[in-house]
């Protein structure tokens, strides 16, 4: 593993886009799931997604805030930050396939993947990154950014290289007199911007900050390790909450991993609108009026990217206008997903999330570039 | 914050009763009852609250099918997410109809005679009347605490402003109120140096906007005084901005709200206009948030602190004969809303507080033969009077944007005028003529109905019509009568056999001569606005009150306060000024009641305030 651990402060922010990507990505699958969920059923559910989905907000922005720290530019208009579904994140030794579908036991099962808490078995400790070919046509998030056939075991341990890098790369700086948080502070976004739910946003303006943030990351998704809630004892991580979903039941404080013991929950599996997984524009013929409206989402989306890599350069108040792009995003979705899509017998419409400016090249050339 | 599980869950009416160690025992979860809880807890104090509603709202599911309720009611009124419970009946204003004088209707909860019936309302159920109010929190002007001395009018207040100063940014600080300091500062208001409030203050909406451009620079004259004109932004009890500088420069952290197992809500406001009755997101302070704290207390402490007994309705105060204290509290625990089936059990404790609301906490007192030395039990009952002025504006405002109000008109607030006529603050609603007229939907039906249009016209219609819509509401000051007045009759009996509140209540001259002054207003204000008067007032409204050969439509504004007023002496008043009973003393009667007089100033915010200066009496005599 040694030979590929971050040696440049480049290469950390490399990294650290990675992760914007890989925080991102979590994103469309998730709203889409809440949003497919039809009116007045599976109200547990929905407020498990919306949290869920609001944490990931969190979640990247909190790499930003550390991007930021560095002294990056966070650019979510680069033509490989909006991945196409399906999506791979690395599974241990192999991977697993991210899509946009429609609240069912198969999202649910993916979404357990997605923040499992992923330990090596002691066999294959210390034993490095996982090497697997690249797929030509699938997004490949949570590898390594100089090389592109190689993967970490799980997002832990993604993250774990950069905490290494960071703390690395920062004992070199600190030898020299200087810090590699050179950042301009009024480019971190604060509190004012982010609450409820679990979580804080705090500025990133140092090792011990930055490693907080990253921390905050883990645990929220796959637990502290220890034990289901994380370390002030009140706040589910992400991987047990969906678990409640699947077993139909709550955890309440004192419960073992996978047996919860709390309330009974109710979910309807068949209460979603059965739209069509991973859509594409292209599949959709004969039908103008869906056909503009997933496109326009798409432009819409793209926009919202901008305006979000604004926010992260230095103007952390057009977070707020993001506020009503969300609603707006609702609106689209629940149009898309409640019209039927002609050809799919019994299938209905989707946002597919195709961003233009990145839609236009090929995933491989995509690859290419980051390598380059 | 974690909303505990198991502090959710009812407390029982056995144990309760067999629990005789209660230091305070609090009737009502409303924000004055929280206050008085969460207080008491931090200090290590056993309480028990007694909540007449179901408390199903407690948790988020709970809150979330009020949220269906109200979603799928016809009539959106403030109370229809609430559902029907006889067992603890509320006022509803849809029930009500027009009545002539001496006619008497005791179909609804309060029982009213005519000729003017008032459609105040508060609600019965876990949160009380924070459940649905707008959550403006503006605070009374220094001169509201002496209108006597000032004006010749009303009463004055047995406490100055400079005695509640601290007690307001104690309650800013518990409701999280967004507003800028700049703002507020306007007829003499001040704040003291660095202050700043716990979040900033929420933007005013386009609509404020465009009316603030057509009379800003603008002035009245009253009675030889000029007044300036200008849209002023209103405090708020929502979430918007926390402000960095908060508590010197600590910052400020929005309080979570009712939760069921680690499903956080309490976001920001997101301006979906209907505050009242309910926000889908809980971006609007309710009792639920400060309660939600006294609850995880619990867990902190190991012991139990405080209990929550739902379906617990209070209906009488028992006194030792011969110390004049509270021996204990007679309760009746309903099983089921649908059923008047219930049990009767006695509740004792060291303290005593009856935080109800202004016209419950007086309906048990009179229910329970307290009408106290004074006398003034259940009189001088004061709620704003509201006159509404409805017109179009000339452009799009983009009416429906925006929480139901942002800004407000405010300047006659104060003024020499006040010894002749009531003073008023005017706000601009952003949900349009709802109030009026029943908007949109009855714009809607309009255009379907008699204009039969469809589809694209139908929308540019519906555009048109509702985002051209401008409405100013005249909150006008109400003074102490001791006419106006609850009163108890055993004739009148709701399902458990509880005496049900009569209401008699008259619009004094007083506030009527500031309602037509009132009237004029409104029509300068939309002649420079160019806006197009649609005002009229039905004489068959429940409201109507002629004046000076004019109508009006009066309606209520829920700000219900006097009944168990504060004074001086025991002949003056019920409650001293940490509203403790001049008579009992170890009962405690909270909230707006205790209020000697209301100015211009919506209550809450004046009434938490008092909760946190009678909370230290409170814990001052457990010691």
């Amino acid at each position: 593993m040694h030979s590929y651990s971050i040696r440049t402060l480049d290469e950390l922010k490399e990294f650290l886009h990675r992760a914007m990507q890989l925080e991102h990505a979590t994103i469309p699958p998730y709203l889409t799931a809440l949003y497919s969920i039809k009116p007045g059923v599976n109200q547990d559910a929905t407020q498990v997604l919306r949290v869920i989905v609001v944490e990931e907000m969190l979640h990247l922005t909190i790499a930003a805030n550390i991007l930021n720290a560095i002294g990056g530019t966070p650019d979510l208009t680069r033509p490989d930050f909006a991945v196409s579904y399906p999506a791979s994140l690395p599974d241990g030794e192999t991977d697993f396939k991210v899509s946009i579908q429609a609240f069912s036991r198969d999202a649910l099962a993916t979404f357990l993947k997605i923040e499992r808490p992923a330990q090596r078995p002691e066999h294959l400790a210390g034993k490095g990154l996982i090497q697997r070919k690249a797929s030509l046509h699938t997004t490949a998030l949570g590898g390594h950014p100089m090389h592109e056939d190689l993967y970490f075991y799980s997002i832990g341990e993604f993250y774990a290289a950069i905490v290494e890098g960071i703390k690395y790369l920062e004992a070199e700086a600190h030898r020299a007199g200087t810090s590699i948080f050179t950042g301009d502070r009024s480019r971190q976004i604060t509190s004012e911007y982010y609450y409820s739910g679990g979580g804080e946003l705090f500025p990133v303006t140092d090792l011990k900050s930055a490693l907080e943030a990253i921390e905050l990351v883990i645990e929220q998704g796959e637990g502290d390790g220890g034990g289901i809630y994380d370390d002030d004892e009140h706040e589910l991580a992400h991987y047990y909450r969906f678990e409640e979903l699947v077993e139909g039941r709550y955890y309440q404080k004192g419960d073992q991993p996978g047996h919860p013991t709390g309330p009974q929950l109710h979910v309807d599996w068949e209460g979603a609108y059965p739209i069509q997984q991973n859509l594409k524009v292209n599949d959709i013929t004969g039908d103008r009026e869906l056909l503009e409206a997933t496109i326009a989402f798409n432009i819409r989306y793209g926009e919202f990217l901008q305006l979000l890599t604004r926010a992260y350069n230095g103007q952390p108040s057009l977070l707020l206008e993001a506020v009503p792009i969300m609603f707006e995003f609702r609106n689209m979705i629940l149009e898309l997903i409640r019209n039927p899509l002609r050809g799919y017998p019994g299938k209905n419409g989707s946002p597919t999330y195709e961003i233009p400016s990145s839609t236009k090249q090929p995933a491989i050339t995509r690859q290419a570039e980051v390598t380059a | 914050m974690l909303f505990p599980l198991e502090a959710a869950l009812k407390a029982d009416a056995k144990t309760v009763e067999a629990s005789g160690d209660y230091d305070i025992v609090i009737v009502g979860a409303g924000i004055s009852g929280a206050i008085i809880a969460q207080q008491a807890v931090e200090a290590g104090k056993r309480v028990l609250i007694l909540e007449a509603g179901t408390g199903a709202n407690s948790t988020l599911a709970g809150y979330d099918d009020l949220l269906t309720t109200f979603y799928s009611a016809a009539s959106k009124d403030n109370q229809s997410p609430f559902p029907l419970n006889a067992n603890a009946a509320m006022p509803r204003s849809p029930q009500l109809r027009k009545l002539q004088a001496g006619e008497t209707d005791s179909s609804t909860y309060i029982v009213q005679s005519g000729p003017y019936v008032s459609d105040t309302t508060y609600t019965r159920i876990f949160g009380g009347t924070t459940m649905h109010w707008e959550a403006k929190t503006p605070r009374l002007l220094r001169s509201d605490f002496k209108t006597r001395t000032n004006f010749g009018q009303g009463l004055d207040w047995p406490l100055s402003f400079e005695e509640i100063e601290d007690d307001y940014r104690l309650a800013e600080r518990e409701i999280g109120v967004s507003a800028n300091v700049e703002d507020q500062q306007y007829l003499q208001q001040t704040f003291p140096d660095g202050y700043v409030f716990p979040m900033r203050g929420l933007p005013l909406s386009y609509l404020d906007q465009q009316v603030n451009k057509g009379i800003e620079g603008t002035n009245v004259e009253l009675y030889g005084k000029t007044y300036p004109l200008k849209v002023r932004p209103y405090p708020q009890g929502r979430n918007s901005i926390p402000n960095p500088a908060y508590d010197g420069g600590k910052g400020y952290r929005p309080i979570g709200a009712v939760n069921t197992h680690q499903v956080e809500e309490g976001g920001r406001c997101q301006g979906n206009t209907n505050c009242v009755p309910l926000c889908p997101v809980q971006a609007r302070y309710h009792s639920g948030k400060t309660l939600a704290k006294a609850f995880a207390a619990n867990g902190k402490q190991g012991g139990r602190l405080v209990e929550l007994l739902s379906q617990a309705v209070a209906s009488r105060v028992d006194i030792d004969p011969e110390s004049g204290k509270v021996r204990s509290l007679e309760v009746k625990v309903y099983k089921d809303p649908a059923s008047p089936a219930h049990e009767t059990i006695t509740v004792k404790g060291k303290v005593f507080v009856l935080a109800a609301g202004a016209i419950e906490t007086a309906r048990l007192m009179l229910a329970s033969g307290l009408r106290s030395t004074s006398g003034l039990v259940g009189r001088n009952l004061m709620d704003h009077a509201y006159l509404l002025n409805w017109a179009l504006m000339p452009q799009i405002c983009g009416t429906m944007r925006g929480t139901s109000s942002t800004g407000g008109i405010v300047d006659l607030r104060d003024g020499p005028f006040r010894e002749r006529q009531a003073a008023f603050a005017i706000d601009i609603h952003n949900d349009g003529w709802g109030w009026a007229t029943g908007a949109p939907t009855s714009d809607l039906l309009e255009l379907v109905d008699d204009r039969n249009l469809h589809g694209a016209d139908l929308r540019r219609g519906v555009i048109d019509r509702v985002s051209r819509q401008l409405l100013l509401a005249f909150m006008i000051e109400v003074m102490p009568v001791e006419s106006n007045r609850i009163t108890v009759d055993p004739q009148y009996t709701d399902a458990l056999g509880n005496m049900r509140p009569i209401l008699s209540f008259t619009v004094p001259e007083y506030t009527m001569k500031g309602a037509a002054y009132g009237r004029q207003f409104a029509r300068t204000i939309f002649a420079r606005l160019g806006a197009q008067d649609h005002t009229q007032y039905d004489p068959s409204d429940f409201g109507y009150v002629a004046y000076e050969r004019q109508g009006y439509a009066i309606r209520g504004g829920n700000h219900l306060a006097g009944t168990h007023i504060m004074g001086t002496t025991k002949t003056n008043s019920v409650v001293d000024k940490n509203q403790r009973s001049w008579d009992h003393e170890n009962l405690y009667l909270v909230g707006g009641g205790s209020m000697p007089t209301i100015g211009t100033a919506n209550v809450t915010l004046t009434l938490a305030a008092m909760c946190f200066r009678s909370s230290r009496d409170i814990l001052k005599t457990l010691h």
